[in-house]
């Protein structure tokens, strides 16, 4: 899976957030897009959501990580800060899996 | 007329998960039903899945399976269950752990992995089966009401996490019923527990349907984290 694969999918969950969201506040589908913590779009449970929505899509893939490990929740710079981190956080677990 | 629901069912091979199965099926919902053992119920709108409720692996492959069946998911019925009866001092690990696996762990992957289904439905639900050998604390069943407990509090907090995804959590626990789950038992053991019920009779399966319907009411949006005991027992 390339970092382009793990990008859509990232953005297909972000979009299939914005289906439930009004048309004032709709995330950015942008690698800078802030997604959890300081000017995050996510509230936790949005973060939640979103992080499953890209698990399954991962596991139709045949591919099965955890995204929201202790070891992820504890970092200090968060994995979920925005796109970018996310994706190199996916990339990263796919290579250790 | 209604709009069929998509449900799922753990345990719909026998007992109350096959009553609940049989009955939804009949009402022309699309009902999908997982057991250890290999499909039993044959009808369109079923489709079974061949899975062990303790085990991660066999649910995660269920629920890849089942993502190719339906974009979501109305209702998720955590039915199967089993229980052991033993003096505390008596009970071998190997029974803890199993009930656990089966009871607990595997409610909790349900619960986990049918997230994504669930919050794409209009009005999701959640039904979790508990017993009423938690209120009444029965003597010889101490692991079994314990894993049931721990049920009950995960329905509880589940209502409030998954609340925000207008998912509803709540969970129905019969009194005595004549299923496999109490073949065995003395006759006069269960009477006795009957006798302690303010509704003095057995229950039956059609007793528990009847609560699942009212859960899976879309109307029923606003009852969430709910233990409800069949009896009169509380």
């Amino acid at each position: 899976m390339t970092n382009d694969d793990i990008q859509k999918i990232i953005f297909d969950a972000l979009a299939m957030a914005n289906n439930g969201r009004e048309a004032d506040s709709q995330i950015p589908l942008s690698t800078e897009t802030q997604l959890y913590g300081t000017g995050g779009h996510l509230d936790s449970m949005g973060l939640v959501s979103f992080l499953v929505d890209i698990e399954e899509s991962l596991q139709d893939s045949g591919i099965y990580i955890s995204l929201s490990d202790e070891r992820a929740m504890s970092q200090q710079n968060s994995p979920f800060r925005d796109v970018q981190s996310l994706s190199g956080f996916i990339v990263q677990l796919i290579g250790e899996n | 007329m209604e709009v069929p629901k998509h449900i799922l069912i753990t345990g719909a091979s026998r007992g109350l998960g096959r009553a609940l199965a049989e009955h939804f099926i009949h009402r022309g919902d699309f009902v999908y039903g997982c057991s250890r053992s290999d499909q039993t119920l044959d009808a369109e709108n079923y489709c079974h899945f061949k899975a062990n409720i303790s085990s991660e692996s066999d649910i995660s492959e269920m629920f890849s399976k089942l993502r190719k069946q339906t974009k979501y998911l109305d209702a998720l019925i955590n039915n199967a269950g089993i229980a052991s009866m033993n003096a505390f001092a008596l009970t071998p690990l190997e029974s803890f752990t199993k009930i656990f696996a089966t009871n607990v762990q595997g409610t909790f992957l349900c619960c986990q992995k049918a997230l994504g289904l669930l919050k794409k439905s209009a009005n999701p639900r959640i039904i979790n089966m508990t017993t009423v050998a938690v209120p009444f604390q029965l003597e010889g069943e101490s692991i079994y009401a314990s894993s049931k407990s721990a049920v009950e509090t995960m329905t509880r907090i589940l209502a409030k996490e998954y609340g925000s995804f207008g998912i509803t959590c709540n969970a129905i626990g019969p009194s005595p019923i004549a299923t496999d789950l109490i073949r065995g038992v003395a006759i006069d053991k269960i009477q006795n527990l009957v006798n302690q019920q303010a509704i003095k009779k057995m229950a039956t399966a059609d007793d528990v349907i009847n609560l699942a319907d009212f859960f899976l009411r879309p109307e029923s949006g606003m009852i969430s984290g709910q233990i409800v005991y069949l009896g009169g027992v509380s």
